[in-house]
């Protein structure tokens, strides 16, 4: 070829590049300027008001607060059950692929409507959970899932972790099937017990791939917003209220677009943050 | 044949029961929705609101199965979706692939910062950028189109697709490549012919991850089309949920049927790619 | 495998280039937008409404684009922010002042000067007053109905009640409704409640709260909307009288801050509760939920209970016609078909709405021998709306999360109602 090997990169790693800019970069662009405007200065000013009005506003820390919470456990769940599935999945069973697809199901189920059904399943009076845990005898009582200010936020993120642990379950599996079965052979023939073989084995296997979950996983969570809106609009009270139906509200409800883009801007910041250490592992040569 | 014992052992018993005993959990809680979901999509509308509901329907229908696509269009919207769904996997899992090799062999300048960049262009959420997307398709003429669809979900599925293709790519041994470069191989080449085969689960997962975002979406496909025969699959649903009623047994419906292509892709897939082609592959 | 992906991106890309959408051909097109296009018989209706509208107007064709009920202010929002939105679409009176605020609602006046003077005194004068923006009008009024508490008949015999006496005040209210509320199978558990009511965050939330604020005497914000009024003890007794239903009295079911209008329709439609607030579209929804119910006999409406005054909240819904319209003067004769008097008519026949015109609401005997309208035609005089500013969905959102959080116990509905008092001042103080 006429381009020198160590050029190469650039054909495989500019046509995305070009598609992102060209597209995201100039929306990109608008919004984080309009969160320097306020609809009295009009276009003309540029000024921090809107992110000291962020600083003031409870509601903002709460929502902050909310998020974590939400995005914390949902992301541990999901690695957890996804990790567990993965390696049941990949182990010798029977009827392997009607499994892989019954554990693929929630994932197949658009966010929207998914928390329309959870939170019709939620309801305390017709809702099929409570009708089906008194009938088998775990409840005596009908328990208000979306409504107890203790559950709420535990509810919805039983909801999220339904819906989001395929994801993880399916890198993770690819990871696993790509770690080298010698490895295990070798190790069973040491004698080195299911345990060893795991931690010494598995997990160092896996370790690009958990860091690859993680990081999607969590930029993800945060983004997650068709499900919390359509079962609890953020309530009761702001409970179940996270930065992305917070934004949503105060652009499309409020019509307060330069402060949502400022709530944006800080949501961006605060994630770029985060994946910092991700992005580290993932760019480490090997 | 993995995790083999010797000798069948009680405490190989053991697990094996935690095993299944954890699988069966887990498929229950996977399965009880849709037992709802098909439960309640085989009723009659009066009866889906019944208090307190019931698990069998007293009377069977598929009227509403019928009314979807009779009564709502459902076979345009199927349409729409698919092509746009699949045009997006197939579009960001190949050009995720060609960055996530670019990021995993070469090792230039400004690397990192364009990992990051990538992921970077995923944290501002939708609900600011459809705005000025929306300006910005209407202005080339994209507006209504599921072209202009798929260029916005491609620009959101790009990033995911091109880390986890990275992380994929990252477990085939670099040696592969310098023999196969050995042997008068082009960059190219090696990758049609030896990375990507090596990497088809992780193909499998990344397509299906494209596919069900597109799918899925609601915002987008709300705000950058008008025409009744642009309508997606989810906003056909969405549609389900008016002012004043909650037409439940087509909103489930709507949403098994929905849900079907992308458990057909999956199937599909795991024949096609892995099957097919990693035979043999992860033996070293 | 090489062949495979070149193939599938091959395919791909010629998937792309004939997905364009070809130009229309060149007529005057309307885009016409309305989320009632999503619902059976709604859609029925306009569509007829359309086919006359063609035979009168047969130069212009008129595009339906339905939208969903929840989608539709994000749809328009971005669509209007672009300069795309439908020449002609639906909208809630409560949306108009953000609309009006960023420019989306195109200036009528010249279209309403050209039909000559007198035009707008068809319709009722407070409908006509929220359609204005500093002065002049930038949408045309649409459907007008008021909130009444509606009851099930069969469940007020039941429990030893005249059903046509049904209760006038507050006090009543509540009396009624904890006889209401009982065991009705013998299991030891309620299992109906004498009132339904939404408590979830949403557009229905202030309409079935309105009437108890105002009929204690109290408001939302004082007169001149520059500051909040939640601090009076009118206000409070309102707030606590509403919390106390579902805290104290109980006689509201469980779960309400996740309850919809829907929710509580269905609710209603099941006998699960005795009484709700509901308005011209109740009885035909409710009769769709459960056609064992027999809806039009069984229910019975009466004005909202009374504490101090009469008082009720008006639902209004409106036309606005997009700035960036290509057609004005088209859309103009759209908009004057759709709000004119046989064909707001229509409307009330096929759809239970009444209308915000005079000479419909007030005069047609399909309306004044309705027995479901003609309490709500009767409540009309007292009907009042809420503030129309644009920071009101703001306010409205605050104090219903200060509700919610007085309904499930975490304060106490005083210091929900200061806080909800303070975070309102906050906003108005921008």
């Amino acid at each position: 070829m006429w381009i020198k090997d160590r050029h190469m990169w650039m054909v495989f790693v500019l046509p995305g590049v070009i598609l992102l800019v060209l597209v995201l970069g100039w929306p990109a662009i608008t919004s984080i300027l309009y969160s320097f405007e306020t609809e009295q200065a009009g276009d003309a000013a540029y000024t921090l008001a809107n992110y000291k009005s962020l600083l003031k506003d409870p509601f903002f820390s709460t929502t902050f607060w909310n998020t974590t919470v939400f995005v914390f456990f949902s992301v541990a769940l999901h690695m957890i059950l996804g990790l567990a599935v993965a390696m049941v999945l990949n182990s010798a069973l029977p009827a392997k692929p009607m499994f892989r697809v019954i554990a693929l199901l929630p994932w197949v189920v658009p966010d929207v409507v998914a928390g329309i059904i959870w939170k019709w399943m939620y309801d305390p009076i017709y809702g099929a959970l409570n009708d089906l845990l008194i009938k088998i005898g775990l409840l005596n009582n009908p328990i208000e899932w979306l409504s107890n200010p203790k559950l709420a936020m535990t509810s919805a993120i039983l909801v999220n972790l339904w819906r989001g642990f395929p994801f993880v379950m399916l890198i993770l599996l690819a990871g696993l099937q790509s770690i080298p079965r010698h490895l295990y052979e070798a190790a069973a023939i040491d004698g080195a017990p299911k345990l060893q073989q795991f931690i010494h084995i598995t997990l160092p296997g896996l370790k690009k791939m958990i860091v690859v979950a993680l990081a999607l996983d969590i930029v993800w969570e945060v983004r997650r917003f068709g499900l919390i809106q359509a079962m609890t609009q953020g309530g009761p009270g702001v409970l179940t209220e996270v930065l992305s139906t917070y934004t949503y509200k105060q652009y499309f409800k409020f019509f307060r677009f330069e402060y949502a883009s400022a709530i944006s801007v800080v949501m961006t910041i605060v994630l770029l943050l985060v994946s910092l250490p991700y992005i580290w592992m993932i760019s480490q040569e090997e | 044949m993995r995790m083999q014992a010797a000798k069948l052992q009680p405490g190989d018993i053991l697990v094996k029961t935690l095993i299944w005993g954890f699988l069966i959990l887990v498929c229950i809680y996977c399965l009880i929705p849709f037992a709802w979901m098909l439960s309640t999509s085989l009723k009659t509308e009066a009866e889906a609101f019944r208090m307190p509901p019931t698990w069998i329907p007293l009377k069977l229908t598929a009227d509403s199965y019928i009314g979807i696509w009779v009564r709502k269009n459902f076979g345009i919207y199927f349409f729409n979706s698919t092509i746009i769904s699949l045009a997006t996997a197939v579009l960001s899992t190949f050009f995720g692939a060609l960055a996530g090799y670019g990021f995993s062999r070469f090792f230039f300048r400004g690397r990192r910062f364009l990992i990051g960049f990538f992921l970077a262009t995923q944290m501002l959420p939708g609900v600011l950028l459809v705005g000025p997307y929306f300006k910005i398709l209407s202005k080339v003429g994209l507006y209504d189109t599921r072209t202009g669809l798929i260029i916005a979900f491609l620009t959101i599925c790009l990033p995911f697709s091109t880390w986890m293709m990275k992380g994929f790519i990252d477990k085939v041994p670099d040696e592969l490549d310098q023999s196969a470069m050995v042997d008068g191989c082009s960059r190219l080449g090696i990758f049609f012919k030896i990375v990507l085969p090596i990497v088809a689960p992780g193909m499998v997962a990344t397509i299906l991850f494209a596919f069900l975002l597109a799918w899925g979406d609601l915002l987008w496909a709300l705000c950058l089309t008008s025409s009744e025969s642009m309508i997606t699959v989810t906003l056909g649903i969405a549609r389900t949920v008016g002012e004043f009623r909650i037409i439940w047994p087509m909103l489930m419906a709507g949403s098994l049927v929905g849900g079907m292509p992308a458990i057909l892709l999956y199937i599909f897939l795991q024949r096609l790619l892995v099957q097919g082609l990693t035979a043999g592959a992860v033996k070293e | 495998m090489k062949k495979i992906f070149t193939i599938s991106v091959f395919m791909a890309v010629i998937i792309i280039v004939f997905s364009f959408n070809s130009a229309m051909a060149e007529q005057v097109t309307l885009r016409f937008s309305d989320w009632h296009l999503t619902e059976d018989v709604w859609n029925k209706s306009l569509n007829e409404g359309m086919d006359i509208f063609h035979k009168q107007y047969p130069n212009i064709k008129v595009v339906l684009e339905p939208v969903s009920y929840g989608e539709k202010e994000t749809k328009y929002t971005v669509e209007s922010a672009a300069g795309r939105a439908p020449d002609v679409f639906h909208v809630h009176a409560f949306s108009l002042p953000m609309f009006f605020g960023k420019g989306f609602a195109k200036d009528l006046t010249p279209f309403i000067e050209k039909e000559g003077s007198g035009f707008l005194d068809a319709w009722y004068p407070l409908p006509i007053k929220l359609m204005k923006h500093n002065g002049k009008m930038h949408a045309m009024p649409g459907d007008y109905m008021t909130m009444v508490l509606f009851y099930n008949t069969n469940m007020f015999k039941a429990c030893g009640l005249d059903p046509d006496k049904p209760p006038k005040t507050t006090d009543e209210f509540l009396a009624y409704a904890k006889k209401l509320t009982r065991d009705t199978n013998g299991d030891g558990k309620v299992d109906q409640w004498g009132f339904g009511t939404v408590g979830a965050k949403s557009p229905g939330f202030s309409m079935r709260f309105g009437p108890f604020l105002w009929s204690f005497g109290a408001d939302y914000l004082t007169p001149d909307m520059k500051r909040s009024a939640l601090d009076t003890p009118e206000a409070k007794e309102a707030f606590a009288f509403f919390v106390e239903l579902y805290t104290k009295h109980k006689v509201v079911p469980p779960g309400l801050t996740a309850m919809n209008p829907q929710e509580v329709r269905t609710q209603l439609a099941q006998k699960k509760v005795a009484m709700i607030m509901g308005s011209g579209w109740t009885p035909p929804i409710v009769n769709k939920i459960n056609p064992d119910l027999n809806a039009f006999e069984v229910l019975q409406c009466a004005p909202a209970p009374v504490k101090r005054k009469q008082a009720t909240a008006i639902w209004l819904s409106s036309w606005v016609m997009s700035p960036s319209t290509k057609h004005p003067n088209e859309a103009w004769q759209l908009m004057k078909f759709i709000t004119s008097k046989d064909i707001e008519l229509k409307w009330f026949v096929d759809n239970r709405v009444t209308s915000s015109r005079k000479d419909v609401s007030g005069v047609a005997p399909e309306i004044l021998n309705d027995k479901f309208a003609s309490v709500m035609a009767s409540q009309l005089p007292y009907g009042k709306v809420e503030p129309q500013i644009k920071q009101w969905p703001e306010i409205m959102d605050t104090f219903t999360t200060s509700l919610q959080e007085a309904i499930v116990g975490m304060k106490s509905p005083e210091k929900a109602l200061s806080e909800a008092h303070e975070r309102i001042n906050a906003i108005l103080a921008r």
